[in-house]
């Protein structure tokens, strides 16, 4: 699926002393199977963002289109079935008595019968590789475990699009590798991806293409080395080395992902 | 009735030390921390790493009285926290990973002052010091704002302010950033860094880089203490870290891979040590 | 995102602000039991006027203060149109099939009204001046004479002080983990009361799960700092009773017994 968001405006609070205009105007489009990453600092927009993508939220102003299709249009179950949308710590939405039952309720809320729904939770919760865990109950699992529970309820939907905010805050190193690792892995099953994250390295290493908010607007919307570099300040470590070495050895060229990069320091003369 | 205990020597005494600490969490299979021995000198800043499940938060809870061991021996300051908890509480504060679940008044400033009234401190002195606590944490002007309204790296501060204003000796961080964002934790760290001079700390931590001016890192793993390794000597053992699941961020993994110095944190110090050998035109290391 | 002022504490400095925690309590107490006793429509409307007054006096917006009164509207509007309806006192005004609209209905409909509006006014004006931390400690001392017949006056303040802190962090939990469910297809408003009821369980058990979560992390954090209940705690904030607290006292009084009188 194309998702796309047309000039989208959101005022929170309209007419009222708190008001604020979280989103001035912000256009991008999400290509089917593409990992897009969305960063920003705190305020910039991000979580506001991605709920007008599922229509948590409504826009004030501009369209959110599915397919090209006004997505307020739709019946919201569909949409929300099409855009999944796993917001920041989803652990503290964990309810049922088993993580079997927890990662069920998606697909139970889509009418499904049974024996389809049984086969989404054991297809969702190998995804996820915590098979092993389905009887227990998820406030007995650890925060990782937890976390994926989490993740394989959302992935039970069969989205076209998953949208993951934050998804690595609070876990331990190995723990956010398998967890890009997964990103990876559905965008190669055809699923596109919409990583938030402020920690630029590992939006580094997955995205497809980058999306930089700064307070409620799109600064930079292009490859991860279009946005990266025209902006080196805040970018990603790599980034910000290989941008140091630029003026004194251009031939490094523009890389982004630890390997690439690696290869290109190594490739200098005399390193 | 001063306990000065076994292991206290003024000047250079130890601070913290466990003698084969072991625990084990009610209907838990395995021990959380088995026969950990280990000792902290006055001053020293001392480093926690290893995967989760390891053990260090239990370390964390068994050094402030929260926890009792099930066998062996943890003394702060010559006192066992488990019997004389007030005490050790007054000279060593903890930092929780959770920065809104340790906020307990209403407004900024109370919470602050809360552990000098746990103390019994006259409210003259407390004015005082929880204003310089404040200021130490540069919240200056938050004093009367509601925790539900400050980012995560201010709530954090605020906890941070509020042990500070008790004066301990001791402070033991358990993951304090892990669920900040990047502008919260370099807050956090910020002041860490600033507040360091004289304490002793104990710094648990995933990321490594937060320990390159530690004096010694541990490695938990599974409830055994694997390691206890300058951060020089452990940023550039490959065996250790991935045995221990241990991840380098990405500047000092690129240092290693080109042969340099592992301790290399920055880009401008990786990128300087770069051009520094493409112009001596000679491989080190 | 906005910052929303804790329930309805208008943070603003005013004479009524500056009063000591108590004597506004004990204001408020006095002025509740004393609406009572007032029989007559024009000591409640001295009374108000008296109200009113404070109101302009502590410096609260007309329409913020309106709204704190927004949640009774309901109750008072039933009350006059019970009155109205069922009343059998005074001269007939309107007919209206087996309805009478009488003069007595009208008086006493005005009269229970303007009480129950009283009422809720003077509990509001009490929280809006009153910081949730003051407050607590307010009634802590003045519980604190019960603490000889072991009456928990320290803890009961503590709990207060507490769940004031958290009321907003619990609302924005209870709104993402709504937002949280909604997204995996959750529809809270569609059937009867019975299925409305059992969608609410995907909200309710993670709240109250993550509630005892954090209450086990803050008993951590508040032992880790010391805490061991009140004993041999000292206040952070002080308490003084001034003469212009028993001023506000006196003239509180005042007013109720002209109202009585009236």
């Amino acid at each position: 699926m194309r998702l796309e968001l047309k000039d989208v405006r959101h005022v929170y609070a309209p007419g009222t002393p708190f008001e604020v205009e979280a989103l001035r105007g912000v256009s991008l489009a999400i290509e089917p199977g593409e990992v897009l990453g969305i960063v920003g600092g705190t305020g910039s927009g991000k979580s506001t963002l991605v709920q007008h993508m599922n229509l948590l939220l409504v826009p004030t102003s501009g369209e959110v289109l599915a397919d090209g299709v006004d997505a307020r249009s739709l019946e919201k179950r569909e949409l929300r079935r099409k855009v999944g949308l796993v917001f920041q710590f989803p652990e503290s939405a964990l309810f049922a008595p088993t993580v079997e039952e927890d990662v069920a309720f998606a697909p139970r809320q889509l009418a499904l019968g049974e024996e389809e729904v049984r086969e989404r939770v054991r297809e969702s919760l190998r995804a996820l590789r915590i098979w092993d865990l389905a009887a227990r109950s998820p406030f007995a699992l650890s925060g990782g475990e937890k976390r994926r529970a989490a993740i394989a309820g959302v992935l039970a939907m069969r989205p076209e699009v998953l949208i993951l905010d934050e998804p690595t805050a609070g876990l331990d190193p190995a723990a956010r590798e398998e967890l890009l690792a997964l990103i990876v892995n559905l965008r190669q099953a055809g699923i596109s991806v919409v990583l938030v994250s402020h920690d630029l390295d590992e939006v580094a290493e997955v995205a497809d293409r980058v999306c930089a908010l700064h307070e409620g607007g799109v600064r930079a919307l292009g490859t991860p080395a279009e946005v990266f570099y025209g902006e080196p300040a805040q970018a990603p470590a790599t980034v910000r080395v290989a941008s140091l070495l630029k003026e004194s050895k251009p031939e490094i060229g523009d890389p982004v992902r630890f390997e690439e990069t690696l290869a290109a320091l190594k490739a200098l003369p005399g390193v | 009735m001063e306990n000065p205990g076994e292991g206290t020597r003024p000047g250079g005494s130890l601070a913290v030390s466990c003698e084969r600490a072991s625990f084990s969490y009610p209907g838990s299979e395995r021990p959380a921390l088995s026969e950990v021995s280990l000792e902290l000198r006055r001053g020293e800043y001392v480093g926690v790493v290893g995967p989760n499940g390891g053990g260090k938060s239990t370390l964390v809870r068994l050094l402030n009285g929260l926890l009792r061991p099930d066998s062996g021996r943890v003394r702060v300051s010559g006192r066992d926290p488990v019997t004389e908890p007030f005490e050790v509480r007054k000279h060593l504060g903890v930092l929780f990973q959770n920065p809104e679940n340790g906020l307990v008044a209403p407004f900024v400033e109370d919470d602050v002052a809360f552990g000098l009234e746990n103390l019994g401190i006259p409210r003259e002195e407390m004015q005082g010091k929880v204003a310089g606590a404040i200021r130490a944490v540069g919240l200056e002007g938050y004093e009367r704002r509601e925790p539900s309204t400050l980012s995560g790296g201010e709530k954090q501060r605020v906890a941070l302010a509020g042990l500070l204003a008790v004066e301990p000796q001791i402070l033991l961080l358990d993951e304090p950033t892990s669920m900040l964002d990047a502008a919260g934790r370099r807050e956090v760290l910020e002041r860490l860094e600033a507040l360091r001079a004289g304490k002793t700390i104990l710094h648990v931590t995933h990321h490594l880089e937060e320990l390159a001016g530690a004096d010694r890192i541990l490695v938990l793993n599974e409830g055994d203490l694997v390691a206890d390794e300058t951060p020089e000597r452990l940023f550039s053992d490959a065996a250790l870290l991935r045995e221990n699941r241990l991840v380098l961020p990405v500047v000092p993994r690129l240092a290693l891979e080109l042969g340099l110095p592992g301790m290399l944190r920055t880009p401008e110090g990786l990128a300087g040590a770069i051009i520094k050998r493409t112009q001596s035109g000679t491989r080190t290391g | 995102m906005t910052t929303r002022s804790l329930g309805q504490f208008y943070p603003v400095s005013s004479p009524v602000h500056a009063l000591d925690p108590r004597a506004k309590i004990l204001a408020t107490a006095v002025f509740v039991a004393g609406l009572f006793l007032i029989g007559s429509t024009a000591g409640l409307l001295f009374v108000a006027a008296a109200l009113v007054a404070l109101v302009a006096l502590s410096r609260i917006p007309a329409g913020t203060f309106l709204r704190l009164l927004r949640p009774v509207l309901f109750i008072v509007a039933l009350t006059i149109l019970f009155q109205v309806l069922f009343s059998r006192e005074g001269v007939t005004l309107l007919e209206w099939g087996f309805f009478e609209v009488r003069s007595g209905g009208l008086r006493q409909g005005f009269f229970l009204a303007l009480r129950i509006l009283l009422l809720v006014s003077s509990a509001g004006l009490l929280t809006a001046t009153t910081a949730p931390v003051a407050l607590a400690d307010g009634i802590e001392d003045l519980l604190s004479p019960m603490k000889r017949v072991r009456f928990p006056a320290h803890e009961v303040a503590m709990m207060m002080t507490i769940a004031l802190r958290f009321i907003p962090t619990l609302g924005e939990e209870a709104e993402k983990v709504k937002g949280a469910q909604a997204a995996r297809g959750a529809d809270f408003s569609e059937g009867g009361p019975l299925r409305r009821a059992r969608s609410l369980v995907p909200v309710l058990v993670p709240l109250t799960v993550g509630a005892f979560r954090r209450a086990d992390d803050l008993a951590e954090a508040m032992e880790s700092r010391g805490y061991r209940g009140g004993e041999g705690r000292t206040r952070y904030r002080e308490l003084r009773f001034r003469k212009r607290d028993a001023l506000a006292l006196g003239v509180t009084l005042l007013v109720l017994l002209v109202g009585i009188l009236l």
